[in-house]
């Protein structure tokens, strides 16, 4: 996307107005005439210090597809009380017309004290009638009352299940979460991430003749990186879920791990196996009686192939994209989605119910 | 458990994952044409790189040209870097072009369909395809009736084993009411109306979508969207191209086949509507039919009160100089063609009544613009000294479908002073910026439409039938006075367009 980002001069504490007003003036053009601002939501983000640049530089190219007023929350409750606020607004010509066209982005540095009351930053900047996106990118501590206040202004979160140095109690703990009554909807973006390999997956079941070896399983075989063991639990929990596949044991398989589920017509046991570190996912693979199906994705490429086999004879194939998977892409899906997502909530739950064998 | 069909759905029964069509095969008659180089393969392509066709999917390519398998894949290879911006990964193509065949064949010969049957019986069989197939005719108009014909007698208007079996066609559907008619009784004799895709790419653009996403999802536009409220409607389809290298073809079709029988029909369609009850293809499709019925029949002694037939002649477009239209390659210099075309008509029904709509399409004019502009009465009674109201117009709310996709809405206000004077302003809105998701290609949301069997965006026999049936009385005027009014090119239409508002004390907008 090509456009121009603009800065306000200046920092510092600054008030709810000031922040409007000083907004109003980024959307003046050279010329005196006054950019639009274009906004179909409003997203807050809660980050540190050390992510703060990449995390400003992702909101910003979402800006273009999912223009919104950003507020980014730098928090660093440690510090010496200090609180500083920049101002930056994303704009781009739209046409021939050359009418300009700006996204907003609130950056407010909080030490000391303040950064214990982030919704008090936020709440006052929300565009109203908006749906508000909350976004935690690292660690977040669901648990804190910090953690409540922020999301008692939310419509939906979004977590990435990754980033917690504890894979495991991340995903408990957004399953507890996502039992709260009072909690709005939940996205994990490890779970946007399967998104095409579930497709992919469903495709293979596209002929009716196949559709039966759905309830026929025997065995699965799925690839991971390092850090994607909750995509790949995800994944298995997703097919435990609708498929009726039932827990039943664990146990360690060299590097990884074996989980065997009963299902209604036999056991099922599946291997998670970790692998080389540039793809989170790598291959899923599953079999039945008389057929394998594969999703693999290629080493180095972001193509992916499908493959329906009957024995060693190979019955259908295909590549195509699996898509981009950078931080960007991963939320952009996430924003476009509003309500509670049933199927997620059911696989994250299996996925837990595994986790606890 | 359940059975196998709904078991087929389980992992794909969610909002999230994006619906894609049972398995199925493509037939294209008229495969060595510009239409499958340029829209049909790129958009296949499209759909197949971002997982939106099933897994067992194949093209089958038909026409006369002698060429192999090989040959037409790399042909379409070439076309496909040629006319599709971004890259083509090589290992997607080379899957995709794996499920592409070519039958070479003439498509009046009963054996062509003989082989074609069998290749697609092979097709079931090694790409596990399900007996379904959509033919695409893509060829030109005249072999349709022969097509139709031949795939009927050859059993493939149904398709193997229980799979399906659809007919695309592309316009023009006919070049009168009785010719339609006759096309369509030929199409229907061996199709069933509910099996045939008449489409008009128009329907498949986002932007002409969101006419009606922008009427009937939001409640503040219906209640004033009648003649209590609306002076009148102005429906402009403005290109700034001429006619190129489609001389030929433009000096049989003119502007009022070429656009205003499809998309600007369509358009009025749309904007003139009830509300359908659902959105599917019957619901909509009975609304729009009921626009085209409710239209007053211009008599055809009065044809002249009501519409304006014009010709480009050399002139300035954005500071090129252009040829006119008889000067262009394949037109005969004493052409009386159409490039642009104004209309009054009037829809009788109660939301209607006495409101004109004029409608204005054409080639050369001074820029690519389509929009539908709906013009409020002005306010009953201003308390404002009437020397303060002169910069005030009524109000006029602008459905822009291109190039800026958006609303603009033109309202009163004060002009900051001491005094009361008001003036219009434009509030716009460009609805497109707030989502730049990549719009699909109007053909890649089609082909998906077809595949999936939702008719929705595809013409009915009685809507293409109904269009043809409020022209015809200007066509047939038109034959008998072969006469045409001249406008410059980079202009707005000839002066009888503008008399043509005129006379009834309004005037054209500028796009």
């Amino acid at each position: 996307m090509i456009g121009e980002s603009r800065r306000a001069p200046g920092g510092g504490r600054m008030s709810v107005g000031q922040i409007e007003r000083e907004l109003g003036k980024l959307r003046t053009n050279d010329d005196g005439t006054l950019a639009l601002r274009s906004s179909v939501l409003n997203l807050i983000v809660v980050t540190d210090e050390e992510s703060a640049p990449e995390i400003t530089d992702s909101v910003s190219k979402l800006a273009g597809r999912h223009p919104a007023r950003a507020v980014l929350l730098i928090s660093d409750p440690e510090g010496e009380t200090n609180v500083d606020v920049g101002l930056s607004a994303f704009c781009h010509a739209r046409g021939g017309s050359g009418t300009q066209v700006c996204a907003e982005q609130v950056t407010i540095h909080a030490e000391g004290p303040p950064a214990m009351h982030l919704e008090s930053f936020a709440g006052p900047l929300l565009i109203p009638d908006l749906p508000v996106f909350l976004w935690y990118p690292g660690e977040f501590s669901p648990r804190s009352l910090e953690f409540a206040a922020m999301a008692d202004l939310a419509d939906r979160i979004i977590v990435d299940s990754a980033a917690s140095e504890s894979h495991e109690a991340c995903l408990r703990e957004i399953a507890t979460l996502v039992e709260d009554p009072e909690m709005p909807a939940i996205g994990d973006l490890q779970w946007v991430g399967l998104s095409p390999w579930r497709s992919l997956l469903a495709d293979t079941f596209g002929a009716p003749e196949r559709a039966g070896d759905l309830e026929k399983f025997e065995s699965a075989e799925v690839l991971y990186a390092p850090g994607g063991e909750n995509r790949a639990l995800l994944l298995v929990g997703w097919l435990a879920s609708t498929l009726g596949w039932k827990p039943e044991r664990a146990s360690r398989n060299g590097e990884g791990q074996k989980i065997e589920f009963s299902g209604t017509s036999g056991d099922i046991s599946v291997v998670l196996s970790p692998d080389s570190p540039d793809a989170r996912l790598r291959r899923i693979r599953l079999y039945s009686e008389e057929y394998s199906f594969q999703v693999s994705r290629h080493r180095e490429l972001s193509d992916v192939r499908t493959t329906v086999m009957r024995g060693d004879e190979l019955i259908a194939e295909r590549t195509v994209h699996l898509g981009a998977f950078d931080l960007g892409v991963l939320v952009g899906e996430e924003l476009r989605y509003r309500g509670r997502d049933e199927t997620y909530e059911g696989s994250l739950r299996a996925a837990v119910e595994i986790l606890d064998l | 458990m359940a059975d196998t069909q709904s078991l087929q759905n389980i992992l794909r029964d969610e909002q999230r994952l994006p619906r894609v069509p049972e398995p199925g095969v493509v037939v294209i008659f008229g495969a060595s044409g510009d239409l499958t180089a340029r829209k049909l393969v790129p958009a296949l392509y499209d759909l197949a790189a971002q997982r939106r066709l099933p897994l067992e999917f194949a093209v089958v390519g038909i026409s006369r040209t002698e060429m192999s398998n090989e040959e037409f894949r790399g042909k379409l290879r070439r076309a496909l870097e040629e006319h599709r911006s971004g890259e083509v990964s090589g290992d997607v193509w080379e899957s995709f072009a794996g499920g592409i065949f070519y039958l070479p064949g003439d498509s009046k010969k009963a054996e062509t369909y003989k082989g074609l049957k069998e290749l697609l019986k092979r097709l079931d069989s090694e790409r596990g395809t399900q007996g379904n197939r959509a033919f695409y005719l893509s060829s030109s108009p005249s072999l349709f009736p022969a097509i139709v014909e031949n795939l009927g007698e050859a059993g493939l208007s149904e398709g193997e084993d229980g799979g399906w079996s659809r007919l695309v066609v592309e316009k023009p559907f006919g070049r009168d009411l009785e010719s339609a008619q006759e096309l369509n009784a030929e199409l229907q004799r061996y199709f069933d109306e509910t099996q045939i895709y008449r489409i008009d790419h128009y329907l498949g653009k986002e932007t002409v979508q969101n006419i009606l996403a922008l009427r009937f999802a939001n409640g503040i536009f219906e209640p004033v969207w009648n003649q209590h409220y609306v002076d009148h409607v102005q429906i402009t389809v403005a290109e700034d191209i001429g006619v190129g290298t489609r001389g030929a073809f433009y000096e049989e079709a003119g502007a009022l086949r070429d656009i205003v029988q499809n998309h600007v029909m369509q358009v009025l369609c749309l904007t003139a509507m009830e509300p359908p009850v659902a959105f599917d293809a019957e619901s909509v499709r009975e609304e729009k039919v009921k626009v085209l019925r409710a239209v007053r029949p211009i008599p055809e002694g009065e044809v002249e009160d009501y519409a304006v037939r014009g010709q480009y002649e050399r002139g300035w477009v954005f500071g090129e100089e252009v040829p006119g239209y008889r000067e262009e390659e394949n037109v005969d210099p004493e052409s009386v063609t159409e490039t642009y075309v104004a209309l009054k008509v009037f829809i009788d029904n109660y939301r209607w009544a006495r409101v004109p709509f004029y409608i204005r399409a054409g080639k050369r004019l001074p820029k690519k613009a389509t929009e539908v502009a709906i013009q409020f009465h002005a306010s009953p009674h201003t308390p404002f000294a009437r020397d303060d109201t002169k910069g005030l117009a009524p109000n006029v709310l602008v459905v822009r479908v291109q190039p800026e996709e958006g609303l603009s809405l033109k309202i009163g206000a004060k002009v900051p002073g001491t005094g009361f004077e008001v003036s219009s302003v434009n509030m716009d809105l460009l609805y497109g910026t707030a989502f730049l998701e990549e719009a699909p290609d109007a053909y890649q949301r089609l082909l998906l439409d077809l595949m999936l069997g939702d008719p929705t965006l595809f013409i009915r026999a009685d809507e293409a039938e109904g269009s043809w049936k409020i022209l015809d009385p200007v066509m047939r005027h038109w034959s008998q006075k072969p006469e045409v009014s001249f406008y410059q090119a980079g202009t707005w239409g000839p002066e009888e367009a503008d008399d043509l508002l005129e006379r009834d004390g309004r005037e054209w907008r500028r796009p």
